[in-house]
């Protein structure tokens, strides 16, 4: 049976990278909504 | 409850449902043994695929019916829809490649799904630039309109790639015509992460309408008291 790829480096980006855009983007319209 | 405020209650619950996914998938799904753990990108990618072309296909009609009834409330819908599914379009930029490197060994290559989806990003930016660029308001949400319908029709499109191209990215193995052909705690997890996105969508495009409602209420005073 092979070996299971070491690669959980690349999972952890990518769920960062996610977080971060995410964040990012919901922060942007809080700031745009403030004063509503 | 204003709108602003029911769309940050929404997006709120979708962030923890999103953090609950994170949990679930990092420390609860199993690792699947050919491609490791790379293969838990795919509870993020696939969703926020999946609503990066439902968005441009909402883009799509509500440009429709704004071209047969001129009512604004559609043409502030599509703006809030665009604006989201950009933000979407670019979690899947950016997760795609990061899956490619360990698994097909490159970041990206130029078959035609990634193509199209890229196009895609593409398309949404210049939406929104379009809008960015035309002043007269009746003029910007018809030329937004048009743009948008052609940004539809490329969804089918996109979505049917793989079958009708020779392409690297994987073939659909959940949204296809026979069963889904994933363990049922993977399954799980999928389908939660799509209702944390779909919330995520729902609470965002509610808080960008509310925005651009009160630009216009704010620009309808201003254009007022200046005739005053």
């Amino acid at each position: 049976m092979p070996d299971v790829p070491q690669n959980a480096g690349y999972m952890m980006a990518a769920y960062i990278v996610t977080a971060i855009i995410l964040i990012a983007y919901v922060v942007s319209l809080y700031r745009r909504t403030r004063n509503l | 409850m204003s709108l602003v405020q029911k769309g940050r209650w929404i997006t709120l619950v979708a962030l923890v449902c999103l953090a609950a996914v994170y949990v679930r998938a990092l420390a609860f799904t199993p690792v699947e043994r050919l491609q490791g753990p790379a293969q838990k990108i795919f509870y993020l990618h696939v969703p926020a695929a999946l609503w990066t072309e439902a968005a441009m296909v909402l883009v799509g009609l509500a440009g429709i019916f704004y071209l047969f009834l001129k009512d604004p409330r559609l043409d502030r819908f599509a703006e809030a829809s665009a604006e989201v599914g950009t933000v979407f379009a670019t979690i899947v930029l950016t997760t795609g490649p990061i899956w490619g490197k360990p698994i097909w060994g490159t970041w990206w290559t130029w078959d035609a799904r990634l193509t199209s989806t890229l196009f895609l990003f593409f398309l949404y930016v210049g939406y929104l630039l379009l809008r960015g660029a035309v002043r007269d308001p009746g003029l910007r949400a018809r030329y937004a309109a048009v743009l948008g319908i052609c940004g539809m029709c490329l969804v089918p499109f996109i979505h049917l790639s793989v079958f009708l191209f020779r392409t690297l990215h994987p073939q659909p193995i959940i949204l296809k015509p026979s069963a889904p052909s994933l363990p049922n705690s993977m399954l799980a997890t999928w389908l939660f992460s799509l209702v944390a996105f779909t919330l995520l969508y729902v609470g965002c495009v509610t808080q960008r309408y509310a925005l651009s409602l009160a630009r216009a209420a704010q620009q309808g005073r201003s254009s007022e008291a200046g005739h005053a």
